[in-house]
């Protein structure tokens, strides 16, 4: 078996709440990750996107975080400099988040922010070339008229589009991860669809690792190859994405459960009735 | 079914349990910030001197001993004795009586006024607001001394009229705040809610703009009150404000001034004081701001 | 109950809703499905009377939208907004706010009433003197429905009323609102951009597209795959 990509083992994340008590919002999370799309599914409060966020390095300084072992393509991330975690931000791991309208700057031209993006991993690149590589990557997006795109400004943009700028900006300095928190969330139904073909296409094509975060577990079913499903910052269930429908942890029965589906029964929905032994619930 | 009818027997004082709760919360959370408990101590002091002022001072504040003129500080005269031989400790804890009624008010007229301009404005929008909004652009643009200089000059010296003349220049940063505020919940679901209830304008402003607006107006208040004590002291230091004999401080600073460099205890303790007080309301109001402004929560 | 016709809504340049007409009969759950831009909050919003500038005709309980007081519309139709953490007044309790449309309307017992309704979303009296900061998303939704009934209207319209929620608490909440509508014969107008949610609680809905209407459908249709409009096909792709 090759090594694997990024290795997370026994993760904590703590805040404090409005009385002054530390609060678990991740608790004791494990996994490793390939080359491979793998899917991380919760409701608000699981500590899915905590998850994420730890393994870039980018929880706010009020988080307590602690952890066994963080590591990423062999670097050890627990004891490495925040120099070297910068420098791995952005450059080998990528993240994507849920809107574009809140995480592109919304004073800046598309143009100007992915080509900040591209010279921040290469100072010494010339201006011409850095706006080349910009307008391929825009291209490699599939956005038709690339030239004009630059121009614009995030507020110009469809949520599509704006989606599509986001993973351009990640994806120009060819990571080998990265991680999309609820990347179509915001994005209409049909828009959904291009996205997440594109990521695919991405992923596939340039070998990335990728970490999918959603709330969504049939999108993520369809689209991972492995799905983790988190509740209340613990681990529930791992399993391959193809055998989804023969999940057998209660929680994730429930989830697939309580979904309307266009062919399905009009009884009342199956409500899902947590039960308290799943705090405690080991993989 | 309901099991536990309790809450209904007495729904007055559930409410208060219920807000007392919030309450507690939010002393809690104050509490944790000590730049901001030392801004509150501060304040407090100066409320308990003024409401204990004549238990509190040494001497008579009006009253002239020639012997001692400009005398230093010692164990007799605490602070040291001004040019007509007046202890000064004893004039200062009187003074802050002074302070105290200027800063009450002027917040007490420029708050609520304010407040009440800009919620409306806000909310109604059209040609009221744009009424309402030139005419608090008109009262910013005149500069707060030279107005309260000009009104004073027109309607004679002393502590109500100077105070007055700083209402007026007061009063339209709140309402620019308020305004503010209401242009953003006229359009909330919980404005828009009570509205398909069949709500009045009026209530709609009373009820549920005008609180919203308030946390941005009080933290307002108390960064004002230094500054309203900045210009109170200016006005008696050019002789407009308080009239001699009154002990305040602002005044007391002009007097002392001609002995700045041998008796320098005549201007410097009362500026000492008015430094205080001022950064005690400005570290009060940085504290509140951390709590009530929604943009600088920390937490989610 | 519900009669629009030939609506059309302007904002400075751009058009919301173009020329849609569509008529929901007491007791039914109508549908209006689309993507962000098509129109369809903007048409709850209209029949409810927070938007007053529009074109056509809307009948609401025979009632003539245009000429009706906000008040008068109030007994009759109600709305249940999209974001719950938006819909709740920050400073008051849960039970200042059920009783509040009381209070306006002089309707008599607010204070039992609110127990009533409380009850009948399935939050305990205690909630009263609760705070919407205190209440999740799920709860914060369940008191804006108890809100929203408090005046005992005929029709709820409902703008995506479980977007903002987890998976499993929409389940909760779709179930909460079916009951309500048999227990009470209510009518609904549900809009949402998720046909799944739409095709089961509702009976027949319609697809609308940049501000115009694409089709109308039944369930059944629905179900059968029996989808005329190419646009509609690839939103029932896409669930």
């Amino acid at each position: 078996m090759t090594a694997p990509l990024a290795e997370i083992e026994n993760l904590r994340v703590a805040f404090r709440n409005d009385e002054g008590q530390w609060h678990d919002a991740v608790r004791g999370v494990s996994f490793s990750l390939g080359r491979e799309k793998l899917g991380i599914v919760g409701e608000s409060g699981s500590g899915k996107s905590l998850t994420g966020r730890s393994l870039l390095g980018v929880l706010p300084s009020y988080a307590r975080v602690s952890v066994d072992k963080l590591s990423f393509d062999g670097i050890d991330l627990k004891t490495a400099s925040p120099k070297l975690r910068r420098s791995l931000r952005g450059g080998r791991m990528g993240m994507i988040l849920q809107d574009p309208k809140y995480s592109l700057n919304p004073v800046m031209s598309v143009g100007k922010q992915i080509v900040e993006a591209i010279r921040i991993g290469d100072r010494k690149l010339a201006a011409a070339e850095a706006h080349r590589k910009a307008v391929a990557a825009l291209d490699a997006v599939h956005i038709r008229e690339p030239e004009r795109v630059m121009g614009l400004y995030p507020h110009e943009l469809s949520g599509g589009m704006g989606q599509r700028v986001m993973i351009a900006m990640m994806v120009v300095r060819e990571p080998d991860l990265l991680i999309a928190d609820e990347p179509t969330s915001a994005l209409d139904v049909t828009v959904r669809t291009q996205v997440m073909s594109l990521m695919d296409e991405l992923v596939t094509r340039r070998g990335m690792g990728l970490i999918f975060i959603s709330h969504d577990l049939n999108l993520v079913a369809k689209f991972c190859d492995r799905v983790i499903v988190m509740y209340a910052g613990r681990i529930v269930e791992t399993l391959d994405a193809k055998n989804l429908r023969a999940a057998q942890h209660p929680y994730t029965q429930g989830l697939l459960a309580c979904l309307p589906s266009i062919d399905g029964s009009l009884e009342p929905l199956p409500v899902l009735n947590r039960d308290a032994s799943w705090l405690e619930a080991a993989r | 079914m309901t099991l536990l009818n309790t809450p209904a027997a007495d729904p007055k004082a559930a409410l208060r349990a219920a807000r007392w709760k919030e309450f507690r919360n939010f002393a809690r959370r104050f509490f944790r910030n000590p730049l901001g408990v030392v801004g509150l101590f501060i304040v407090v002091l100066l409320v308990v001197v003024a409401a204990f002022a004549p238990w509190l001072a040494t001497h008579d504040p009006y009253l002239p001993t020639l012997s001692a003129r400009l005398a230093p500080p010692s164990a007799e005269w605490w602070f040291g004795a001004d040019e007509l031989g007046r202890d000064i400790y004893s004039r200062l804890v009187h003074g802050s009586r002074l302070t105290l009624l200027i800063v009450g008010l002027v917040i007490v007229t420029s708050a609520p006024l304010g407040l009440i301009i800009g919620a409306v404005a806000g909310t109604r929008g059209g040609w009221l607001d744009a009424v309402f909004m030139r005419i608090t652009d008109v009262f910013l643009a005149i500069p707060k001394l030279l107005l309260a200089l000009a009104f004073v000059a027109a309607l004679g010296p002393g502590i109500v009229n100077a105070a007055l003349a700083i209402t007026l220049t007061a009063w339209p940063p709140y309402a620019r705040l308020a305004r503010a505020e209401a242009l953003v919940v006229r359009n909330s679901d919980y404005v828009n809610a009570v509205r398909l209830a069949g709500a009045s304008e009026f209530r709609i402003i009373v009820f549920h703009v005008i609180p919203m607006c308030l946390s941005s107006v009080i933290v307002r208040m108390t960064f004002d009150m230094a500054g309203i004590i900045l210009t109170a002291a200016g006005l008696g230091f050019i002789g407009l404000g308080a009239q001699p004999p009154l002990p305040e401080w602002g005044a007391m600073i002009s007097t002392g001034r001609k002995f700045i460099f041998d008796q320098w205890w005549v201007a410097t303790v009362p500026g000492i004081a008015i430094f205080t007080v001022s950064l005690g309301f400005n570290l009060l109001g940085d504290a509140l701001r951390d709590l009530l402004d929604p943009h600088l929560r920390q937490r989610k | 109950m519900i009669d629009v016709e030939n609506l059309t809504v302007r904002f400075s340049g751009s058009t919301a809703v173009d020329n849609v007409s569509f008529h929901v009969a007491e007791g039914e759950s109508f549908g209006l499905v689309g993507e962000s831009g098509s129109g369809k909050s903007t048409i709850l919003r209209t029949m409810v009377g927070l938007n007053r500038h529009w074109d056509g005709r809307i009948g609401i309980a025979g009632m003539d939208a245009r000429t009706t007081r906000q008040r008068d519309l109030a007994r009759t139709v109600q709305m249940v907004f999209q974001d719950p953490y938006g819909s709740l007044h920050p400073r008051y309790t849960i039970g200042q706010q059920i009783a509040e449309p009381m209070l306006i309307n002089g309707i008599a017992d607010p204070l039992g009433r609110t127990a009533e309704l409380l009850d009948m979303i399935g939050l305990g009296p205690k909630f009263q003197f609760r705070y919407p900061h205190e209440l999740s998303g799920g709860q914060r939704q369940r008191v804006a429905i108890a809100r929203a009934l408090s005046l005992k209207p005929r029709i709820l319209l409902l703008d995506e009323p479980t977007s903002a929620l987890d998976v499993s608490i929409q389940a909760e909440i779709l179930n909460l609102l079916n009951r309500l509508r048999k227990e009470l014969g209510l009518t609904f107008v549900i809009v949402s951009h998720d046909l799944a949610v739409i095709s089961y609680m509702c009976e027949r809905l319609m697809v609308m597209r940049n501000a115009k209407t694409v089709e109308t459908l039944t369930r059944e249709q629905l179900r059968a795959r029996d989808v005329r409009d190419a646009y509609s096909r690839q939103l029932l792709a896409a669930s």
